[in-house]
Parts: C-alpha cells; structure tokens; sequence
C-alpha cells in the first residue's frame, strides 16, 4: 500500500474539516497547489475548497434537520457557532448522518458559553431520543392478555420487556411542547419557559413518534425494567418513599394498561 | 463476467414520493435505493422499503463505501449492507470510485481518487474482496469531480477500464458525471464514453445538473440536458440496451413530473438502440437551463433523509 497515496488521502481529509477557507491559510493553499492541478478557471485552491465548503453545508445542514428545536432556542448565529464547535471537535464517524449528533448532548454540556445552556441540553438530549426512537428495531407488542395471564407466584420474577424504541428521560424544562411550539410558530417569537422538572417517555408506535409524561415513579419503575430488573426487583427500585410505594401500589396496574396498549412493552418473560 | 437483467428505465426512490407511490402504484420498470437510507433497525424507512419492495424491482446503490480511501473497507458497514441486500434481492449492488474519508473521519463525500497504478491495485483488491463478500454482482460508478490531481498517471477512463477489467465487476455509468467532468477537467466526454468496456456497463444514470460558470456541480436538480441525453443515445449505441435511471434529489417535483423525464430517457434509449442498428442520430433541442444553484446549498445524493425531524407527529 502506497504511504503517499494514504498520506495525500488523510492530510486532504483535514483541508476538508478545516474551519474556514482554505485560501485564506498559506499552508494549506501549498498543499493544494501541490497535489492538485486547478485550471484556467479555477486555482488549485479553489478546487479544493469547493469541497470543503460542502463538507461544512452538508454537516451543519444536516444537524439542523435533526436538532430544529436547539435551533429554534439558540437562533442561527449561536447554532452556527455551536455546529461549527462541534464538527471541529467531533469528527463524523459513521458512514450514516444518522448519527452525526450522537455527541451534541456532551459538547452542549461542556459550552459554558451557550444561553440557556440547561435548556439546549435538555432539548439535545429530547431529540436525540427522537432520532434514536425513529428507526429503532421493530418488535411485536405484547397482548394485554399475556399479562393477565401470569400466575400469580410468577407475577414477582417477571421481566417486562420495553419495545427498542422506548427512551426515558429525566428534563428540567418543558422542552417537548416548546419543541411543537417551535415548529408551528413560524416566524414568530416563542417566550423561553421557565424550569419545570419532569419525566418523559418517548416512544414509536404506528410508525410515529410520540412524547409522554409520567410520574418520577413510574419512569424510576420503567428504568428498572429497561435495566432488566424483574418486576419485583422493579417495584422496590421505584417504591424508595412511603409515598412512591403508596403510588405504586395505586396505579401500577393502571400504568401496565396503558404502557401495554400504547406498545410500550414488547414481551414478558416468566 | 456476471451478466445482469436489463430492468428498462427507473428511478430514484425518494421520501418525498412514498405516498403517491404506495397510493397509486403508478408504472414505473425499477427503483433504485440508495442503501445507507434503508441500512437501519426498524421503522418508516424499513416499512416503506417493504411496501414498495412488493411491488417493484429494486436495486440497491450506496454513496459510503470509499473504496478507495486510505482504511480497509468497514466489516460492520459491509456485513449490513448484505443483509440489506438479501431483503431487496437487488440484482446488482452499486457504489462509486471515490473515497469518503480517512482515519474514522467520514466526510459524506465522493471525493475525488488520483488515477494511479497504486490506487488501481487498491481498488482493484477492494473491489474484488467486496464482490466476492456481498455474493451480489457489484459494480462502481464514475463520479462527477471538480479536482484533479498532479499525480494522477491514467486518464479517468484508463482507470476505470482498468479496475473493472481486473476486479471483474461492473460500471454504473453515470452519463451525467462524464458531462459535468469533461467541463469542470475540459476533456472530450465522447472519447470518455467510447473508450469504455462496453459490455461491463450494468446500468446508467442520468440526472440535472447545475452550471455556475467556472464549474458545474452535479446537483440532480432539474430536467437531464439534452446535450446529456445526447451523450446517452452514443453510449446506449454501443452497449445496447441497459438498465437507465433518473436521479432528481434536488428541489425533487412531483412524482408525475418524475415519470415523465423517465419517459423521456426511455425515448432517448429508443433512440439510441435504434442508432446502434443504423439509423441517424435525432436532431436534439435544449431545454432551459436550471437555475444557478443558491449560494451554500450543499448537495446530497439520494435527496433528503427521512429523518425523526420529518416525522408527523409526536
């Protein structure tokens, strides 16, 4: 294998991911000028940059498609900045653009610059949940029947299996409705909202992606269950309060209704 | 050498037209997919793959191999990528000659190889060890560049001829790329087209693209010119007739507006099968040219991804 070939290959690949334009760097303008050929139209600089400019556009286009409601807080300067720092920071490596904000959440929590810091964590973090929820594995949902139907001395051992696309999270700001607000607002101004701890679950079902909020308890229980934990096992992690076990004991079989007939639970092992 | 089906003419399957194509299963001889799109666990992309799938021939082609970058080859992207291919039974499977990134950095792109004897034998390994992997008939496409490199040795066409030779696969060629290439390299497209192994060529592309003066970019935007179609007829006369697709991932119209630039290429394909047994070549007449591209609008192959953004409802 060629070492110049290879080497050619991986300095062109950091002209690419450089911050900004090429011409504008005399080392890497000498680089250019001496592996590429330009024409009488184009300098070999300029060809080069055509691709570097479009490695920027495709990236940072592409994060605005998956994060509109960190877009719609920050406003485009601030989003730039942010999408810049992160693609310098963060090489793109998946052959997916799928993943290409896989790390946001880890870069927004570490840029004490950003306003409203806590809130764009909580919104990266919502919608990379929605990205993940979207293609997730497809599994079947399981009949309320099939846990009617457990003895009662299995009941305890049980394990409740969460569909794939089932993600919990804990936010303390009411990031998915200012994420709707966002997106019908339009040109319109939408206020910030003030801090408001909750626990969402986000999930599939039907093909579409779906919010929903429970209580501290019931997303503890369902945090034991995704961890493995039998039901049992489950109940006790979520009960740590008289009150939580209070709230348990009411609504749990409520909660199993409803999580089952949403297709939140794919299967139940006994 | 593999031999594959001539499929007639088809086009890119593409987000924007998934419910007219569910809803009225208009007539169409194939789809093309671009494979990372549907390379995923579940959902929308998978069940739209599915439904179209019981209807219509489909074949795969991807934008992230790099096969020739400076890295082996992905496993984990490659083992994906046959069972993708064992769920569309494509009947060939497609990439490019480029490479997209180097050192776990993918760059999205299909950046331009230096045509080297050193960069013929890697592609050639590759190409062969890919072939050999997917147990799918693979074939590389030729790509639209707005560089070349000093060290390039082979004219593009000596390149490409060669690999193919050596690896024993196929070429996807993209009529529209050799146009966009011979103006950005100013080299003479018609002697690109006749200097290939004709018999290798498994499928064609054509699609619009957008000229900026100094350069063309190869967009997918807009009605294939009819200075490529042109270029198309000469290439159908010498290969006979082979699967042709339009690619539009730009400002993509209406799926009607679609089928009918298919049937213009199944028009010019006529043409040109009919040039092949001895008739003239058609007087042509240029349509409009696109609009100049908008300032920073990057390009993407396989027009926008479908995307949780994109979703409904939540």
């Amino acid at each position: 294998m060629s070492e110049s070939l290879s080497d050619l290959q991986r300095r062109m690949a950091l002209a690419l991911r450089h911050g900004s334009a090429l011409g504008r760097d005399t080392a890497w303008a000498e680089f250019a000028a001496q592996h590429v050929t330009g024409n009488e139209r184009l300098s070999p600089v300029e060809q080069l940059e055509i691709y570097r400019e479009q490695f920027w556009l495709r990236h940072t286009s592409s994060l605005v498609e998956d994060f509109p409601g960190l877009g719609g807080i920050l406003g485009q300067n601030d989003w730039e900045k942010l999408a810049e720092q992160y693609l310098l920071e963060v090489k793109p490596d998946s052959y997916t653009l799928r993943d290409l904000g896989q790390r946001l959440p880890e870069l927004i929590s570490r840029a004490d610059w950003l306003p409203h810091q806590p809130l764009c964590l909580d919104m990266a973090r919502l919608e990379l949940a929605y990205v993940d929820a979207f293609d997730a594995p497809d599994t079947g949902h399981l009949a309320p029947e099939r846990l009617a139907g457990i003895a009662e001395d299995e009941l305890a051992g049980a394990r409740l299996v969460l569909a794939p696309s089932v993600k919990l999270l804990e936010v303390s700001y009411p990031v998915a409705d200012l994420r709707r607000a966002l997106r019908t607002a339009g040109d319109e101004p939408v206020a910030i909202p003030e801090p408001s701890p909750s626990c969402l679950v986000v999930y599939r079902r039907d093909l579409k992606l779906w919010d929903m909020p429970v209580s501290p308890v019931a997303h503890a229980f369902l945090t034991a269950v995704q961890a493995g934990a039998p039901l049992a096992a489950a109940a006790e992690q979520a009960a740590r309060t008289p009150e939580a076990e209070q709230e348990l004991g009411e609504r749990i079989g409520a909660w199993l209704q409803e999580w089952t007939s949403k297709g939140l639970i794919s299967d139940v092992q006994t | 050498m593999n031999s594959v089906p001539d499929l007639g003419v088809g086009v890119g399957l593409r987000v924007p037209h998934y419910a007219a194509i569910l809803a009225d299963a208009p007539a169409v001889d194939f789809f093309e997919i671009i494979s990372e799109n549907y390379m995923v666990d579940g959902g929308k992309p998978l069940y739209h793959l599915d439904r179209v799938l019981e209807r219509y021939r489909v074949v795969q082609h991807g934008v992230a191999l790099g096969i020739a970058g400076p890295d082996e080859p992905d496993r984990a992207y490659l083992q994906r990528l046959k069972q993708l291919a064992r769920r569309t039974k494509t009947p060939w499977l497609s990439d490019h000659f480029c490479w997209c990134g180097a050192g776990n950095a993918h760059l999205h792109d299909l950046l331009p190889i230096p045509y080297t004897r050193e960069a013929v034998t890697r592609t050639v390994e590759r190409a062969r060890m890919i072939q050999d992997f997917l147990e799918v008939p693979f074939a590389l496409e030729n790509t639209s560049s707005y560089l070349t490199y000093r060290s390039s040795t082979l004219s593009e066409w000596e390149f490409i001829s060669e690999v193919a030779e050596r690896a024993d696969i196929g070429l996807l060629f993209d009529v529209n790329n050799v146009y966009v290439s011979a103006y950005n390299h100013g080299f003479d497209a018609e002697l690109f087209v006749r200097s290939l192994p004709h018999a290798r060529i498994w499928q064609i592309h054509l699609a619009g693209h957008t000229n900026l003066g100094k350069y063309i970019i190869d967009t997918h935007r807009g009605q294939v010119l009819e200075r490529v179609l042109d270029l198309y007829r000469s290439t159908i006369a010498l290969t006979g007739p082979v699967s042709t697709l339009i690619e539009w991932d730009d400002e993509i119209p209406e799926l009607p507006v679609l089928l009918a630039e298919a049937e213009r290429a199944r028009r010019a394909r006529d043409e040109g099968l009919a040039m092949r047994a001895g008739a003239p070549r058609p007087a042509s007449a240029e349509p409009a040219q696109p609009a100049s591209l908008e300032a920073h609008s990057p390009w993407r192959q396989g027009g926008p991804r479908e995307s949780a953004a994109s979703e409904g409802a939540e």
